[in-house]
C-alpha cells in the first residue's frame, strides 16, 4: 500500500505554523482536540490525531496503524530499522536488542556504573557554582550510560551525543538542508564502523550489552540490522532522558514546596518522572500509515493515509487529566502516553527511569546546595516532534 | 469458552468469557475491565497488566516465566506470591472459572 500524501476526503484541513508549534504547540493541540481531533495539516503533510482515547485506540491496532511509513526521514537517515517495522519483523529485532534494557538488568548490571558516571560529572562542575545542567550534566551523563548499555566501549560520551544530534537534525530535516544530510551521513558512517568493531569483539566475548545481545540472539540478526538499530537507539536515547531530566529539574526549581517534599520523600522521584514525561513529553508525536480503510475520530480514512499520533497532545487531554496543563505530582495515577504503546512501547523506558529518577535527580539535588535557576533567557522549551529545554542554567553555593 | 472473573479493589466482580488461546490481558482489555492497562500490548515489557491470582487457583495457572518474573519486581502495586502479568497467562478450558484480583494501581 503506497502512502497517500494528501488529505482524506472529509478530513478537516487546519493550517498550523511550524515555528509557532516549535515554540509552544499546546494551544494549537487544545484547539484541535476540541474542534478537529483528526485534522489534515498541510505544513506537516499528515493527519494529526490529538485526543487521548483515539491515540490509545490506534496504538492497540498496529495491524491497521502500521509503523512502515513510506518516505520517513528516519528511514533516509538510518535505513530500515525496528521503529519502522511491524511484527513479526519488528519483534525479531526487538527481542534481540531488549534484554539489557529490562528493569532488573538496568538496576543490577548497569546501575552502579550509571551512578559512577553521574558522580564523575558532578565532581567536574561542583566547584564552579554555576552550570548548564542540560549541556554540562544531563547530556554527557545519558550519552555515557548509553554507550555502556549499547556496548560501544570504543566511543566516548561526546561521540555518542554528537552522533545523536546529527541524526536527530536529519530526522527533522524537512527543509532539505544539504549540510544537515552530510553531517547525518558522517555520523551514521562513524556508528557503522564502531558497531562493526564491537560486534566482532562481542562475538568472541559476550558482555551483556545490546550489541552483544543482538550478535547472540536466538533468531539471527545481520550486522547491518545491528548497525541500523543502534543508530535508532542513539538517535532517541540521548535526547529523551536528557529532556525529562531538564524539564523535571526546571519544574521543581520553580516549585520550592514540591521540591522540599520530594527531598524528604525520595520515593516521590518516581512520581516526578512520570508527571514530567506526561507534562512535556520528550517525544511529541510519531507517524503511522494505514494498511486499510479505517474510521477514527469521526473521519473515514482510506488505506495509505498518513496519521501522526500526537502523544504530546493526548497527555494534555483535559477529559483524562484534570488541569492537564499544570505540573502536579499528586494527580491521580493515570497512564500517560509518553512511552508510546503496543509493541513499540519504549525500549529505553526502564533505563531512563533508573538513570534519571533513581540517580541523576537525587544526586544533583543532594549535592548542589542552594540550587536555583539563573533565569537565563537562553533556557527555552522548544520543539513539538521532540520537546525539551534548550539549556538549564543554574547556580549553587560552591563549597 | 473459559470464563474468568476479575475482582476489582473495591470488591466488584466482572465475569468475562474468552476463547481458548487468548491471553487473560486481552480478555480484560476487550471487555473494558477497569485497571488492566497493558501499555505494551502484551509483550511483557511494561508491567501494567499485573494481577493477583486467587491463591486457590495459583497452582492451575503456574509460575511466571523468566522475563515475566523480572518485570514483576517492577510493578506499581506490591508484588505478592501469586502475582502474574495477565498478558502471559494463556486461557484454556483448564483455566475455566479462574479468579484474579486487579491491583490498586498499574502505573
Amino acid at each position: 500500500m503506497s502512502a497517500v500524501t494528501t488529505a482524506a476526503p472529509g478530513a478537516p484541513v487546519v493550517e498550523l505554523d511550524l515555528a509557532e508549534l516549535r515554540r509552544d504547540p499546546y494551544p494549537a493541540y487544545a484547539r484541535l482536540r476540541r474542534h478537529a481531533p483528526l485534522a489534515w495539516v498541510p505544513s506537516i503533510g499528515r493527519h494529526l490525531l490529538t485526543r487521548y482515547d483515539d491515540i490509545v485506540r490506534a496504538e492497540k491496532l498496529p495491524e491497521v496503524f502500521s509503523s512502515r511509513e513510506e518516505g520517513s526521514l528516519l528511514l533516509r537517515v538510518v535505513g530500515p530499522n525496528m521503529l519502522r517495522e511491524d511484527d513479526p519483523q519488528h519483534r525479531r529485532l526487538r527481542s534481540a536488542a531488549e534484554p539489557p534494557a529490562r528493569p532488573r538488568q538496568v538496576r543490577d548490571r548497569w546501575g552502579e556504573a550509571f551512578e559512577r558516571n553521574a558522580r564523575r560529572l558532578l565532581d567536574r562542575i561542583a566547584g564552579r557554582g554555576a552550570a548548564d545542567l542540560v549541556g554540562d550534566f544531563a547530556e554527557p551523563l545519558v550519552a555515557a550510560n548509553l554507550a555502556l548499555v549499547l556496548g560501544l566501549r570504543n566511543a566516548s560520551a561526546d561521540d555518542v551525543a554528537a552522533w545523536s544530534r546529527a541524526m536527530m537534525a536529519g530526522n527533522s530535516n524537512y527543509a532539505d538542508d544539504p549540510g544537515v544530510w552530510q553531517r547525518a551521513e558522517e555520523a551514521t558512517a562513524a556508528i557503522d564502523t564502531a558497531v562493526a568493531e564491537m560486534a566482532e569483539i562481542a562475538r568472541r566475548e559476550p558482555d551483556g550489552s545490546v550489541i552483544s545481545s543482538m550478535v547472540h540472539a536466538a533468531e539471527p540478526v545481520e550486522l547491518a540490522e545491528i548497525q541500523n538499530n543502534v543508530k535508532v537507539i542513539i538517535g532517541g536515547g540521548v535526547n529523551e532522558p536528557r529532556d525529562v531530566f531538564g524539564v523535571g529539574a526546571w519544574a521543581l526549581l520553580r516549585r520550592p514546596e514540591t521540591l522540599n517534599r520530594v527531598l524528604k520523600d525520595p520515593a516521590a522521584w518516581k512520581r516526578v518522572f512520570e508527571e514530567t514525561a506526561r507534562w512535556v513529553s520528550p517525544i511529541g508525536m510519531y507517524p503511522r500509515q494505514l494498511t486499510q480503510d479505517y474510521e477514527i475520530a469521526g473521519v473515514p480514512l482510506p488505506a495509505g493515509s498518513r496519521v501522526a499520533l500526537v502523544i504530546g497532545s493526548g497527555n494534555r487531554d483535559e477529559s483524562v487529566f484534570d488541569r492537564a496543563d499544570e505540573f502536579d505530582i499528586d494527580r491521580p495515577h493515570q497512564p500517560h502516553l509518553a512511552f508510546g504503546g503496543g509493541p513499540h512501547f519504549c525500549m529505553g523506558a526502564w533505563v531512563a527511569r533508573h538513570e534519571v529518577s533513581a540517580i541523576a535527580w537525587p544526586l544533583v539535588f543532594g549535592r548542589l546546595k542552594g540550587l536555583r535557576l539563573a533565569d537565563s533567557a537562553e533556557d527555552r522549551l522548544e520543539g513539538w516532534v521532540f520537546r525539551g529545554l534548550t539549556s538549564l542554567h543554574v547556580t549553587w553555593q560552591a563549597a | 469458552m473459559p470464563i474468568v472473573i476479575f475482582q476489582s479493589p473495591d470488591g466488584t466482580q466482572r465475569k468475562v468469557s474468552a476463547a481458548s488461546g487468548t491471553v487473560l490481558m486481552q480478555a480484560a482489555v476487550s471487555n473494558d475491565v477497569e485497571g488492566i492497562v497493558a501499555e505494551c500490548g502484551g509483550n511483557a515489557a511494561c508491567a501494567t497488566c499485573h494481577v493477583y491470582v486467587e491463591a486457590t487457583h495459583a497452582e492451575r495457572v503456574g509460575p511466571p516465566g523468566d522475563v515475566e518474573d523480572e518485570m514483576l519486581d517492577f510493578t506499581a502495586a506490591e508484588r505478592r506470591p501469586t502475582s502474574r502479568l495477565s498478558c502471559q497467562i494463556e486461557l484454556s478450558d483448564a483455566l475455566d472459572g479462574l479468579v484474579v484480583q486487579v491491583p490498586e494501581e498499574q502505573v
